[in-house]
């Protein structure tokens, strides 16, 4: 599956979301679907009342696990084990891919059910337990039509955002060898019936992991389906895979994730199913997995540790709230980002794991740093922060935009120099006679082709600013008021800070 | 074939335990300290401090459970006493014609006689006998019904633990859940459930504890919800007290 995928898809982030802006079902779905989610979660926030509070609250909780995860971590290990879970550690994709093989095969497992894990995407799992002929089955509804897609998920709590009814009855029509009627009712029966038979066969359960409890060795799901509780329940043998940040201390702090996931990622007050699974089935159970297998994943986690503007990253509980508020995810769609996680987290998170600097992608300046990703994020992750911190970093290392270093270089030079740059215009003004009809350049080629596609340049006018700036600066001296004391204390007070480099968004550490 | 699986987990466990060791300090490292062995202090444990204290009236909690879980897409019904579920339950099953019910095997339940009154039916009793497999008469069942051991009125939740003579499956696998929810077990606060684990620690924890909030749903195809798409798609709490 993801090999087809990888060669199926262009390079560039803009290549990217040029198809997504194509489709024009696609950046209708995305833009209804987000406005819903987060219409519904400003509404749940509000309702609940005191929600900057609980963010607060959230966050602390977080950075306090953070700050001591080689203790909480560790206290989890401990934990699980002795509940019966076998626990393993993989510092690369690899490793954890290798674990997971290794268990699979022990078990001469023939099909593995999943429920919705975003690390099995990072670790493009399915593909490898294709490769050793075992059968990975997706068994969330949206997860379970793009598998059969052979797609990517284009949002992280509703992966099959950009696909219509009609395109998923055809799907599953061949799936079932049988015309079904794109019908949600008739078509998620379907799937029931059909996953139903594979829950009961599978060899392997294998789930993601929201939180993870580090004084009970206990781990949590949300979901809204019940196919995580499915593949928790019924197969024999279970493998969780789960970021060796989700840990919170103790059950009481689920309370507070519990009321933040839900809340920003659809809006509602608790998702149908939230189950603590500690351990594998007791002796006397008659369900549950007889074996649990725990592997906790850090494929580049770890390098954010330390790191002064981009710990806070695994704070994320993956509740998808960003997306739904960027304006340029909103726009764009999923896929645009070509990474597993999208949108604004997606933007930051995918580089900072990869920490590999020249194939750092161009999608931390595909946004426009509005702050809504902040506004919106439960445990008040600087995204756009660190979208800035992104772009320095790409730019200190060398690997800016060449063409537009040496523009800007250009105009400096131009600019630096009153005479060239009253010469430049001049050229300009006598230049552009060639390209200018009706007031505006509309020819498709040269550097303005882009811009061009969709708007007229305005042409340059008669005369410059510059060269009427004699008779407006008098004009506007005559008239205007000088700055009060107060004002230019204060802009000056802000242009000191800022040459002192501290601060950026005021607040946090 | 067991014993050469249990060496095997064998060697991958002490190779975890070493692994363990190198993970937690390099995590140290990184955030540029030695390990921290002593539990850190924790001053944001838990809910913020205005929240712990909130407290419904139980008129108020039954209220909002009904408004909340209703909401959801489940049936709530209010009900005086046991005598009550049973003819409701009766009722319900002769109205679906209910060919298969499984049942949690508990006091309150055995008390209500049920099989005696639906002779129709195929009613099982959750692991009532060992050597049967229960997650195929769970799955064939039309009807699971359940004890839960507690509810939450803010978010519209049922809680129930597994044990050996309650399964996970019953209020899962069934096309219709029926939860009896004795009064005394609804609580205001998510947290007043979940803080009772923290005090009951890691050994008395069961190996499933579940919060269900309304029938299985899903929104993946078009935005348009869809009811029971892998668990139960009809659910009932019956408050009862």
């Amino acid at each position: 599956m993801s090999a087809g995928k990888a060669a199926g898809r262009p390079g560039t982030v803009k290549e990217r979301a040029d198809l997504a802006l194509n489709d024009d079902f696609l950046r209708k779905a995305v833009r209804f679907t987000t406005e819903r989610l987060r219409g519904g979660k400003q509404k749940a926030a509000a309702e609940h009342g005191n929600w900057d509070e609980w963010r607060e609250r959230g966050r602390q909780i977080r950075l306090h696990t953070i700050a001591h995860l080689d203790y909480y971590l560790n206290l989890f290990a401990d934990n699980a084990r002795a509940n019966g879970v076998h626990v393993h550690f993989a510092e690369t994709d690899a490793e954890a891919v290798k674990l997971s093989l290794a268990i699979a095969e022990r078990k001469r497992a023939k099909t593995v059910v999943k429920s919705k894990s975003m690390v099995t995407e990072e670790l493009h799992l399915n593909a490898a337990l294709d490769s050793i002929g075992v059968e990975a089955i997706e068994t969330d509804l949206g997860e379970y039509i793009i598998q059969l897609a052979g797609e990517a998920p284009s949002h992280i709590i509703i992966p099959a955002i950009h696909k219509n009814r009609y395109q998923i009855a055809e799907l599953l029509s061949e799936d079932a060898g049988e015309e079904l009627l794109p019908d949600t009712t008739i078509l998620a029966g379907y799937v029931r019936k059909k996953l139903r038979e594979k829950f009961l066969e599978a060899d392997i359960g294998m789930t993601g992991c929201n939180f993870a409890i580090a004084e009970t060795g206990s781990m949590v799901l949300f979901e809204n389906e019940g196919n995580a509780r499915m593949v928790t329940t019924v197969p024999k043998t279970q493998i969780t895979l789960m970021g060796m940040e989700r840990i919170i201390p103790s059950w009481e702090d689920l309370e507070v994730m519990a009321t933040l996931l839900p809340r920003s990622a659809t809006g509602q007050k608790l998702t149908v199913y939230m189950s603590g699974i500690t351990g594998p089935k007791r002796e006397a159970d008659q369900d549950g997995p007889e074996e649990m297998h725990i592997i906790i994943v850090d494929n580049g986690r770890s390098l954010q540790l330390g790191d002064p503007e981009f710990q806070e990253l695994l704070n994320c509980i993956r509740c998808g709230a960003c997306l739904n508020a960027c304006p340029v995810y909103r726009h764009i769609g999923g896929h645009a980002y070509g990474g597993t996680y999208s949108g604004p987290i997606g933007a930051v998170l995918t580089p900072a794991l990869q920490k590999n600097v020249a194939e750092w992608d161009d999608i931390a300046n595909a946004s426009s740093l509005c702050g809504a990703c902040y506004e919106a994020c439960p445990v008040k992750i600087p995204l756009h922060d660190m979208l800035v911190y992104l772009r320095r970093r790409k730019v200190e290392s060398g690997h800016g935009n060449r063409m537009e270093s040496a523009g800007m270089k250009g105009f400096a030079a131009v600019a630096g120099k009153a005479t060239w740059f009253k010469g430049a215009i001049k050229l300009g003004q006598l230049g552009q006679k060639l390209v200018v009809r009706n007031g505006g350049i509309r020819i498709k080629a040269g550097p303005l082709k882009g811009w061009n596609s969709y708007r007229v340049t305005p042409s340059l006018p008669k005369k410059s600013f510059r060269e009427r700036w004699k008779t407006l600066s008098g004009e506007v001296q005559a008239e205007a008021a000088p700055m009060s004391a107060e004002t230019r204390s204060r802009m000056e007070q802000l242009v000191r800070e800022r040459e002192k480099g501290g601060g950026g968004h005021g607040g946090h550490a | 074939m067991a014993d050469t699986h249990k060496e095997w987990l064998e060697q991958l466990e002490a190779q975890s335990k070493a692994k363990q060791e190198s993970f937690m300090t390099g995590i140290a490292k990184k955030l540029g300290r030695s390990r921290v062995t002593e539990p850190p202090a924790h001053p944001f444990r838990g809910a913020p401090d205005f929240w712990r204290t909130f407290q419904w009236p139980l008129e108020e909690r039954i209220e909002r459970f009904t408004e909340h879980f209703q909401a959801a897409g489940g049936n709530v019904e209010r009900l005086n006493n046991l005598a009550d579920v049973k003819s409701f339950v009766v009722k319900l099953a002769g109205e679906m014609d209910a060919r298969y019910i499984v049942r949690q095997q508990e006091s309150e339940l055995d008390c209500l006689g049920l099989e005696e009154a639906l002779p129709e039916a195929h009613l099982s009793v959750w692991n009532s006998d060992p050597s049967e497999n229960w997650k195929v008469r769970a799955a064939e069942a039309d009807i699971g019904i359940v004890m839960a051991d507690y509810a939450a009125a803010y978010t519209g939740s049922i809680t129930v633990l597994s044990a050996a003579h309650k399964g996970r499956s019953v209020s899962l696998l069934p096309t219709v859940l029926i939860a009896v929810i004795p009064l005394e077990r609804l609580k205001t606060r998510l947290g007043e459930i979940l803080i009772q684990f923290d005090d009951r620690g890691r050994e008395e924890l069961p190996a499933g504890i579940h919060f269900i909030s309304g029938p299985s749903r899903s929104a993946d195809i078009e935005n348009d919800l869809t009811i029971g798409v892998h668990g139960p798609g009809i659910v009932y709490a019956l408050l009862v007290g």
